[in-house]
């Protein structure tokens, strides 16, 4: 997507001669002529693009694995496409079968691992430092590796498209049909060897996000001031850290199955297809709390803001994240129970599987009894965050449904569980997403979607989605299996695979709308921009106190949070009904971003380099070991420059910052120098050796 | 519970502080240790799983019929060979514990001592899995023979690769202390990099049982 | 109904209303058979009745669910929708953080009623293992991509039936399946006698049907077996005791002698050409028949080696035509008016590819064997006489 030019989002890049009023002097330039080791100098970041393949700061990461996600929402979308346009009609033949399964098996992938979870990254690595009062994550140049990462695992199994075909195993890829012998492509080969790099970069990122909100929370932040986004990000991460390895493990096997000769999935030779099963879901199934929580804690500080209450039962509601994150490892085999795991395993789990309704349940009541008896504002960003309260619930319902393990064995792998889990997904996940994008928006970039074109997108968006997925229970219990190419005119499934396809292209265009919104607004705010200073929505939580967009820096002080919903609390107290009254203007309470000098990470060269090696080592398994030569010597090179590379900046005096009036808020005296901690911890040269070396024992 | 959880109150602290002085993050634990921590629990999911795979494929294939040879690997274990080597890497994270101390107490000369002999014994276990490694493969194990002999290979080779990460990390804070650039205050890469080494040691002490001993 | 006078837009009450309409429609259309032949509401055996008997409340629970929280949901908007004339300041909304009491009540009801749900669930799983004394057992093989059955009704380990693509049963009786694969995961489902039990290979998995009644009931392979998933079906033929124990008899009969020269000449081409695959009980390389049972191992004509023929067998042919489709179960063997539908397999010998996506060269389904028009007629001459 390169709607949103780098340069033109108002992000000041880290040297920006020309910059606007306001925006710091970087501090990196001072310090180039000290280096220990001049050979090994960190990009001082120049303008443009350069700025941007070397960026270390979260906001601009962020900003990339959203934008970047987003393409291949689009790739996904074509994919969806083909797949109704092939399903509208039965006996088609639009795409062949071998491509069909191809364009299905990619279609899951790709919106799960290319889109939803690295949109979702995307998301929290902007807002988590925000939100809770950090000037950065806590390892800035991993944080880039975790991005460039992706970018390259997910163009290394795109490029599978034209080296001879796409994975044609379905996402879950059961085992032995993803053996080489029943796929003799090399589809499959990037499907395993792709997903770990991916992986690799989620791995990467949690670790990040994990230690940032434990380490660099800003005096008073405490555990229960921390805004839901964050803390459903936590458990996220969470989740992440320990499900990746699983799947790490199993595509690991593949790999060896299909390229070394191992017989890890081959029944034939002793081996046992229920391996790949029980691994696979035991990652597969945290995954879809992966996707879903983030969603949960962004809907979470949504609702409040336009209902005007506080969020209900707040707790509660992070209790309830922490226990699906706790149960969401315990119910992986019910994706298996018409695998012939036994009963005893099917009933475990399958009771296992209905609780995890309660706290999901849980989250619902809350958001409502947020909504009810505020006053709601009907903006883009809630109407999104109302439907996907509705829709989720519809999938969390049919989930129930199939909770009961006897009822499962008639809907699974129909198009009933298709209607259930992109209801969940696209329900809950996207419709999430797109609130989150619409409210959060202004603080990235510094201007407004346009709330008209928004209204019609969204109810583009929301009426194509049910017209989509709503038939697809029907089709389901009518019998249509699911991952069939086409199906037969005398099995009466016309009726709803047409109205589906007519509301997936409905979508599209939805989709379409939200891409123009995004394009048109920019080019009103170019021709005509308006500020929308710190906090346009009227909003709670601590990011609304700084200028939008948000400066480099950040914070400069970091302030000290008195209470949850600290930008509220800043503007509003409350009479003795307990309804409340402004006391001062956002502007008022709100740091100003004028700031010079505020000491961040150097730029770096390295995270990208590393990350350019990974693909080459895949092209290294698939075709030809001299591809990995290559790729490991790229890595070498970037992990060693990455060990030597000097420390940002040791010359810049840390204190020269503090213009502002100290006595502000004395108690956050100490907290600069956590957050100098942050960056220079990151940076110190030992460390620099054992996360530049660490990384790669989990290659 | 919450409040004792947030940024400390104490002095800022320049990054020149010493060896077990508070950090200054919420948790007081710095953003490399608490990293390296959530990397390790991470990596137990890692190996729990290709513990579980040796787990379920030692003793496959059960039936003759099936392609593969039904002879187990366990058969050709050298359980003294490989005890010896175990104790070997067991002692390397003594030598680990006296590099920390020494780097604790200042003392340059005895941490990179200490370092080389950690690196040293980790190379010799390593030296020892490559030639029990030929030695299966000399008695007919390769890594295709079967499917516990793939689980085997699998399972120990990626805990070899941890171990050779973690000789490299010993390396090159060896280079760095000769180049003079870990100062005593800097003494925390040492315990971290420590970390990792008793991490991959403790596994290797729960393979060593789950795969060579219990039968 | 006055609510809906204060909906947003007149889109959104249109949206709920025709999506309402058009579930009730459709939920309670969808359980014919005869529209839908794979339809999971109208279950016409034993354990698929099981299912649904549990299936039901649940449906209505979560339906019930399912429009209050939308009500809610509505009600919510209508009700506490911003209006113009309210100014932000006045009269704002009491900042209510959260209600304990509340909260625990609607965390314990929903686990309590499913703890209730759960004995329920239990039971039904455990109910469907039940197994009957005089159950007749079938084996059945996934395999890409059609099914195989076998009959072993003598007890002695080898089969003497052997099948494809439709099984035929007794209806009233319990017939217990021992579903395995030769190849990859497939998964056996009759929608209208039960749920559904993956075939994996390496492992034996159980499953119980049992017709209520005499007919024909459609599945479908449902888990994803690689190219031709879609084109793998089934079906279950119940029939009545009596005649299920003539079938019997039938199958067990030596296949028919050609009736006239195009068949015999027929046989000579299957011999030459099908018979390394395709198995018709007995018949040698002389175009004798030597047995009357079908070998269980079959592995080409004369136990020829057919080494690449993986995993080394196709659909037994020998009683062909007492089926009513072919391919896996994919095109009718007869028209409607009960007439061969010679020109369906006369398309097939010729170019089996173009009906159904295979992948021969990876010997993955059938060659196409570049027949002449002339040796294809004959060969369906010889395959309409396997009845």
């Amino acid at each position: 997507m390169t709607i949103v030019e780098p340069e033109k989002t108002n992000l000041p890049a880290t040297v920006d001669p020309e910059g606007s009023p306001g925006q710091l002097v970087p501090a990196t330039d001072g310090a180039d002529t000290s280096r220990p080791l001049g050979v090994f100098t960190r990009p001082t970041g120049g303008s443009g693009w350069r700025s941007w393949i070397t960026t270390v700061d979260h906001k601009r990461i962020g900003i990339m694995y959203s934008c970047t996600a987003m393409v291949f929402f689009i790739v996904g979308g074509v994919e969806a496409l083909l797949i109704r346009t092939q399903l509208a009609a039965p006996e088609q033949r639009l795409l062949s079968a071998d491509l069909y399964n191809q364009v299905f098996t990619m279609h899951g992938v790709t919106m799960i691992f290319l889109f939803i979870m690295p949109f979702a990254a995307g998301l929290m690595n902007y807002l988590i430092p925000l939100q809770i009062g950090a000037r950065d994550v806590a390892f800035p140049r991993l944080n880039a590796l975790s991005y460039w990462i992706y970018l390259f695992g997910a163009i290394f199994v795109n490029s599978s498209w034209f080296l001879g075909g796409g994975a044609d195993g379905g996402w879950f890829n059961y085992a032995p049909n993803s053996s080489v012998v029943f796929s003799p492509s090399h589809g499959i080969d990037f499907y395993a060897v792709g997903l770990q790099i991916v992986g690799l970069a989620s791995l990467i990122g949690s670790i990040n996000l994990i230690v940032t909100i434990f380490n660099l929370r800003a005096p008073g932040m405490t555990w229960w001031r921390m805004p839901t986004t964050t803390w459903m990000s936590l458990v996220t991460q969470m989740l992440l850290a320990f499900a990746v390895p699983v799947i790490s493990v199993a595509l690991f096997l593949l790999t060896f199955d299909r390229r070394f000769g191992a017989t890890f999935f081959d029944a034939s030779a002793g081996g046992d297809p229920f391996l790949w099963q029980h691994l696979f879901w035991i990652f597969g199934h945290p995954e879809v709390y992966i996707i879903l929580m983030p969603a949960f804690g962004m809907v979470s500080d949504i609702i409040p803001v336009f209902s005007r209450k506080p969020l209900f039962g707040y707790r509660f509601v992070i209790f309830s994240g922490i226990a699906i994150g706790f149960l969401g490892f315990g119910v992986w085999a019910h994706h298996m129970f018409a695998s012939g795991i036994g009963p005893m395993s099917v009933t475990a789990f399958s009771l296992a599987t209905m609780f995890i309704a309660v706290p999901t349940g849980v989250k619902v009541l809350n958001w409502m009894a947020t909504m009810w008896g505020g006053r709601i504002r009907m903006t883009v960003p809630m109407l999104y965050s109302i439907a996907f309260v509705a829709m989720f619930t519809i999938g969390g319902l049919s989930g129930v449904t199939h909770a009961f393990a006897s009822a499962d064995t008639q809907q699974t792998d129909t198009y009933y569980i298709v209607a259930h889990f992109h209801y969940v997904i696209f329900g809950g996940g996207v419709l999430g997403f797109l609130a989150a994008t619409y409210f959060w928006f202004p603080k990235i970039f510094g201007y407004m979607l346009d709330e008209k074109v928004g209204k019609v997108a969204f109810w583009f968006v929301l009426i194509g989605f049910n017209a989509t997925f709503g038939p697809m229970h029907v089709l389901g219990m009518e019998g249509m299996s699911r991952r069939i190419f086409t199906y037969s005119d005398y099995q009466g499934f016309n009726l709803w695979n047409l109205v589906a396809t007519i509301g997936a292209y409905t979508m599209a265009i939805g989709v379409a709308l939200f891409l123009y919104n995004v394009y048109s607004s920019y080019k009103a705010h170019k021709a005509n921009p308006v500020d929308v200073g710190p906090d346009p929505w009227d909003a709670r939580t601590l990011e609304w106190t700084i200028p939008s967009p948000t400066p480099e820096y950040n914070f400069d002080p970091i302030p000290t949070v008195h209470e949850l919903d600290e930008a509220w609390y800043l503007k509003y107290g409350h009479d003795e009904d307990g309804r409340p009254v402004k006391i001062a203007d956002i502007e008022d309470v709100a740091q100003k971003g004028d700031s010079v000098g505020v000491h961040l990470p150097s730029p770096s060269y390295q995270p990208i380099l590393v990350a350019a090696g990974m693909p080459f080592l895949g092209y290294g398994v698939i075709f030809n070991l001299w591809f990995a030569v290559l790729g490991g010597a790229l890595m070498i090179a970037g992990m060693v420059g990455w060990a030597l590379e000097p420390p940002d900046d040791v010359d810049t005096p840390h204190d020269e910052h503090h213009d502002g009036d100290p006595s502000d808020d004395a108690p956050a005296e100490p907290v600069d120098s956590s957050v100098d901690e942050a960056t220079d911890g990151e940076t110190n040269d030992e460390a620099e050796a054992t996360s530049a070396t660490e990384e790669p024992a989990n290659v | 519970m919450s409040d004792t959880l947030t940024a400390p109150a104490s002095p800022a602290a320049e990054s020149d502080h010493g060896h077990g002085v508070v950090h200054d993050t919420n948790t007081g634990i710095s953003n490399e240790k608490l990293g390296m921590w959530v990397f390790l629990g991470s990596d137990c999911m890692l190996f729990g799983g290709l513990i579980s795979t040796y787990l379920l494929y030692k003793n496959r294939p059960l039936a003759p019929g099936v392609t593969g040879s039904t002879e187990r690997i366990s058969e050709v274990f050298d359980i003294a060979f490989t005890s010896a080597s175990s104790f070997v890497l067991l002692m390397s994270s003594l030598a680990m514990v006296l590099a920390v101390t020494s780097i604790a107490r200042g003392d340059h000369h005895r941490l990179r001592l200490w370092l080389g002999t950690t690196a040293f014994l980790g190379a010799i276990f390593i030296g020892g899995q490559v030639y029990e490694f030929t030695e299966f493969v000399r008695e007919g194990f390769g890594y295709t023979t079967n499917v516990s002999a793939s689980a085997f290979f699998t399972l120990t080779g990626f805990h070899g690769v941890h171990v050779t990460f973690g000789i490299l990390m010993l390396l090159t804070l060896m280079v760095l202390s000769f180049k003079g650039r870990i100062p005593q205050s800097k003494s925390e890469a040492v315990e971290i990099v420590g970390l990792y080494w008793h991490f991959v040691d403790v596994v290797w002490i729960l393979i060593f049982t789950v795969v060579y001993l219990i039968p | 109904m006055n609510l809906l006078s204060h909906l947003p837009s007149p889109v959104r009450r249109t949206v709920h209303g025709v999506i309402g309409a058009a579930f009730v429609l459709a939920l309670a259309s969808c359980g014919n058979q005869d529209t839908y032949p794979l339809t999971t509401l109208s279950p016409k055996g034993e354990q698929a009745d099981t299912i649904h008997t549990l299936v039901k409340p649940i449906f209505a629970i979560a339906g019930v669910v399912f429009v209050l929280v939308q009500v809610i949901i509505l009600v919510i908007v209508v009700k506490f929708r911003k209006r113009k004339d309210e100014v932000d300041g006045e009269g704002e909304p009491v900042q209510i953080h959260g209600n304990t009491p509340l909260e625990l009540t609607w965390t314990a009801l929903p686990a309590l009623l499913l703890a209730g749900l759960g004995v329920f669930n239990v039971q039904t799983i455990f109910e469907l293992e039940n197994r009957a004394p005089d159950a007749i057992e079938i084996d059945v093989y996934g395999q890409q991509w059609w099914w195989e059955y076998r009959y072993d009704l003598d007890n002695d380990d080898s089969p003497d039936i052997i099948t494809a693509n439709q099984m035929v049963i007794p209806a009233g009786r319990q017939v217990e399946l021992n579903i395995r694969s030769r190849d990859v995961i497939h998964s056996f489902w009759i929608p209208a006698l039960n749920g559904k039990m993956d075939a994996t290979p390496g492992s034996t998995h159980f499953m119980a049907i049992n017709a209520n009644e005499p007919g024909i009931y459609e599945g479908q392979c449902t888990e994803f077996c690689g190219l031709s998933h879609g084109y793998m079906r089934m079906e279950v033929k119940a029939l009545p005791e009596a005649e299920y124990e003539q079938w019997l008899t039938a199958q067990q009969a030596p296949p028919a002698e050609p009736g006239n020269e195009l068949a015999e000449e027929g046989r000579t081409t299957f011999l030459s050409q099908c018979a390394y695959c395709h198995q018709v009980n007995g018949l040698t390389s002389d175009g004798e028949y030597t047995n009357d049972g079908p070998v269980e191992d079959y592995q080409g004509l004369d136990g020829a080696a057919v080494p690449t023929v993986r995993p080394g067998v196709a659909p037994n042919l020998t009683h062909l035509m007492s089926r009513e489709r072919f391919a896996g179960n994919m095109f009718p063997l007869y028209y409607e008016d009960g007439t061969p539908d010679e020109g369906a397999l006369k398309e097939w010998l010729t170019d089996p590819e173009a009906m159904k996506p295979m992948m021969p060269d990876n010997l993955q389904g059938m060659p196409n064997l570049n027949l002449d028009p002339a040796t294809v007629d004959a060969l369906v001459a010889y395959l309409l006489t396997l009845d």
